[in-house]
């Protein structure tokens, strides 16, 4: 049984010392191991690496994310990821490549504060990142409400292959959207809406604690028990 | 983290939901339209100041600082002390905030509260004059902007009185050789009542109190009203390009007359436990 | 000269000349901010708001291969016993510049390419060493907003009043004193990041002052650490899941 050592750290602080591969938010130097964030550090024979419980959500392709558009010229819609850098959306990615650059359709298809859920399909370190809406489920949003926390802590939200988020979902009787730039949207009943939000920010808050599933567990069944 | 435009867009769906709310009378943050945002008061917290206050309505924070000096007097007002207010929306405040001198928003900002200060009286000025023509005690207020979530005007005014009405100096006075000189003993500012400012916005046909940040970048109209203790308007301030109509004035006055009062209860329950500490 | 410690060998304020003065560390005190810290160091009251990774503008500023570090220093009207004025004077750009190249060797700037990171301190109440309280806090609010970080940046600064050497100088010792010597150091790698000089030392008192200084740095650490655990962790067990 593989074990894991765990331990809170803080930048610069020494995790181990060894014969270890660098996984994530690890600085080495010789054979020791430094975080380079304020996190969790996790040490086994996959090697060290650093859960970051703060910090900018950096966008990768393939990523799902739930953007709101904030400028558009002729040829292409600004979305606003929750990133370092502003996303673009092309008109010819959307309209197909005979558009012509044309302001007026731009602002017909999506306008200054509408919501889409888009995916990432090109970034790297010489441009903005790129976004596409061509895909199932992509598209404009046409409702419900927006949460957000920080992007760190997504991966905990989602869980084990999508446990959290079901957990959620079916204690509450909505649909949750996660994006991995750290916005959540989450379609349903008031009532619902209203505890899952309160269930989103409880993982966020606790999300380095043992027993997190079953705290959130707990909760969402004790209000179901005050409900009936 | 965002990379940063020049102003907030709010989103679509969440103007939709407030205007739907509002036409029930709630609005986002399940505030009635004409309640505030918790507000809380700090004062005394910068000792090398004659007077300082923090203060927070909801996620706004502000804090200013008093300090009070000898001064030539305006060469119109040779028998008056001086008051200036000065503020400043500091970079830390917000992501839209930049650096540098201070923009029409912040002037204008400062100019408002100074007028509510200065037309309800709250200092007189005359009392200030140490040596008329000569030599007068100038009240220096500016107030950072630490964090920024709407309504300005009113947390920068609150912190503002209070700082000035909890500030603190030697007494001042003339020998027989016509120097200025200072005592030992300790006097507050000669206060007489205090101001309150209440700002109000307009988002469709709606009054809503205390704006957030978010309603602000939605609104028509803004008005704001300074009351002093007598209920007499003292200073006022219409902003934003949007009209209001006669009624929503009339609205606006009444809705003002009932918060400043239990506003001034706030400010005057810390002024109290400043003077006990 | 003025007397600045006493035959028991008690300064002004009552300390030792190896003593720190009341230090309190705060983090995420601002909301809008991406990182925040709040230090009390003394009389020293400093907020420091850091926002980025994020676009520059203007786009010239920017560099392809990693983040520009923009750092503004700013006193306060009221922090000070006279009033100064909001623009900012000579000292506080070149405190500016200390700080920013303080700050600078522990963070992976180039991790994020194309951006910047503004780290934007105000100093409500200055009562000596603000540089130093402010690197401090700085460093705190950077690892808040989790940019990646080789090591924290602490700073202290030691020198010299009526002829003895002294850690932690307050106001009146650093107009009066005879030397007053700012330092900043990564804490774990071991080495110095600001290293500043003003007044007269001996190369032995210049010698028992840095050492001083940099244990001072180490002391201080320490409660940058706290801080940031008692925000992030408080008093709880590691997760296991």
């Amino acid at each position: 049984m593989p074990e894991v050592e765990r331990k809170y750290v803080t930048p610069g602080e020494l995790i181990a010392e060894g014969n270890y591969k660098s996984i994530s938010n690890v600085i080495r130097i010789n054979n020791r191991f430094y975080a380079t964030k304020v996190g969790l550090a996790e040490i086994s024979h996959e090697g060290i690496r650093v859960i970051p419980l703060t910090g900018p959500y950096i966008p990768r392709v393939d990523d799902l994310v739930i953007g709101k558009i904030v400028d558009f010229s002729a040829f292409s819609w600004e979305v606003d990821i929750n990133s370092c850098f502003f996303a673009y959306l092309s008109a010819q990615g959307v309209f197909g490549k005979e558009f012509s650059p044309d302001r007026e359709s731009l602002l017909k298809k999506f306008s200054i504060g509408d919501l889409i859920y888009a995916k990432v399909i090109a970034y790297d370190r010489t441009r903005n990142p790129l976004l596409s809406v061509s895909g199932p489920g992509l598209g404009r949003i046409p409702k419900g409400e927006v949460v957000r926390i920080s992007p760190a802590k997504v991966p905990r939200l989602i869980g084990k292959k999508g446990s959290m988020i079901k957990t959620i979902e079916s204690a509450t009787n909505c649909k949750l959207i996660t994006g991995q730039n750290g916005i959540i949207l989450i379609v349903g009943p008031p009532d619902g809406i209203l505890l899952a939000t309160q269930a989103i920010k409880m993982v966020e808050s606790e999300a380095h604690l043992a027993g997190l599933t079953k705290n959130i567990q707990s909760f969402l069944s004790k209000y179901k028990e005050e409900q009936s | 983290m965002s990379a940063v435009k020049k102003s907030i867009v709010v989103e679509q769906l969440r103007k939709v939901q407030m205007i739907e709310l509002l036409s029930k009378e709630k609005r986002l943050d399940n505030r009635g339209l004409t309640d505030f945002r918790p507000i809380t008061m700090e004062t005394g917290i910068i000792e090398k100041a004659n007077g300082s206050a923090r203060v927070q309505v909801g996620n706004t924070q502000v804090i200013a600082g008093v300090k009070i000096e000898i001064g030539d007097p305006f060469p119109d007002t040779p028998d008056k002390g001086l008051l200036v207010v000065n503020t400043e929306v500091l970079p830390l405040a917000s992501a839209y905030a930049e650096p540098g001198p201070p923009d029409e928003d912040a002037i204008e900002l400062a100019r408002v509260v100074d007028r509510g200060v200065r037309e309800s009286h709250m200092i007189d000025l005359s009392k200030l004059a140490l040596i008329p023509g000569k030599k007068v005690l100038a009240v220096f207020v500016d107030v950072n902007v630490l964090n920024t979530d709407g309504n300005l005007l009113d947390a920068t005014s609150y912190a503002t009185v209070a700082s000035i009405a909890t500030s603190k100096m030697p007494r001042f006075y003339v020998d027989e050789n016509g120097q200025i000189k200072q005592s030992d003993e300790i006097i507050s500012l000669p206060i007489d009542g205090i101001p309150v400012s209440v700002t109000m916005a307009r988002i469709g046909d709606t009054l809503i109190v205390d704006p957030t940040s978010e309603e602000e970048a939605v609104m028509d109209a803004r008005i704001t009203l300074v009351l002093d203790e007598d209920g007499n308007l003292c200073a006022g301030q219409k902003g934003q390009p949007g009209t209001l109509t006669f009624d929503q004035v009339k609205l606006a006055t009444n809705i003002a007359k009932v918060k400043a009062k239990e506003i001034r209860e706030i400010i005057k329950g810390e002024i109290m436990k400043d003077a006990r500490s | 000269m003025k007397e600045l410690i006493d035959e028991k060998g008690l300064r002004i304020d009552g300390r030792r000349v190896d003593e720190l003065r009341p230090l309190k560390i705060e983090v995420g005190v601002l909301k809008n901010a991406d990182g925040s810290s709040y230090i009390e160091m003394g009389k020293n009251k400093i907020v420091v708001a850091v926002y980025g990774p994020k676009e520059v503008h203007p786009k010239h500023q920017a560099l392809p291969d990693r983040s520009v570090l923009r750092c503004r220093y700013h006193m306060a009207p009221f922090s000070t016993d006279t009033r100064k004025p909001p623009q900012p004077s000579r000292r506080e750009i070149e405190i500016s510049k200390v700080i920013r190249e303080a700050l600078e060797p522990a963070l992976m700037l180039e991790e994020y390419p194309r951006t910047a990171i503004d780290v934007y301190l105000e100093v409500l109440q200055a009562d000596g060493g603000s540089r130093c309280a402010g690197i401090t806090a700085s460093a705190v609010a950077l690892a808040d907003a989790g940019i990646s970080m080789r090591d924290m940046v602490v700073a202290c600064a030691a020198g010299k009043a009526s002829g003895q050497v002294v850690i932690d100088l307050n106001d009146v010792e650093d107009k009066e004193g005879e030397a007053d010597m700012p330092i900043a150091i990564m804490p774990n790698l071991n080495q110095l990041t600001l290293f500043q000089l003003d007044g007269i030392l001996t190369p032995e008192e210049f010698e028992k002052a840095f050492e001083m200084a940099i244990n001072a740095c180490r002391a201080i650490y320490n409660a940058q650490r706290k801080a940031l655990m008692d925000k992030y962790f408080g008093k709880a067990e590691v997760g296991e899941e």
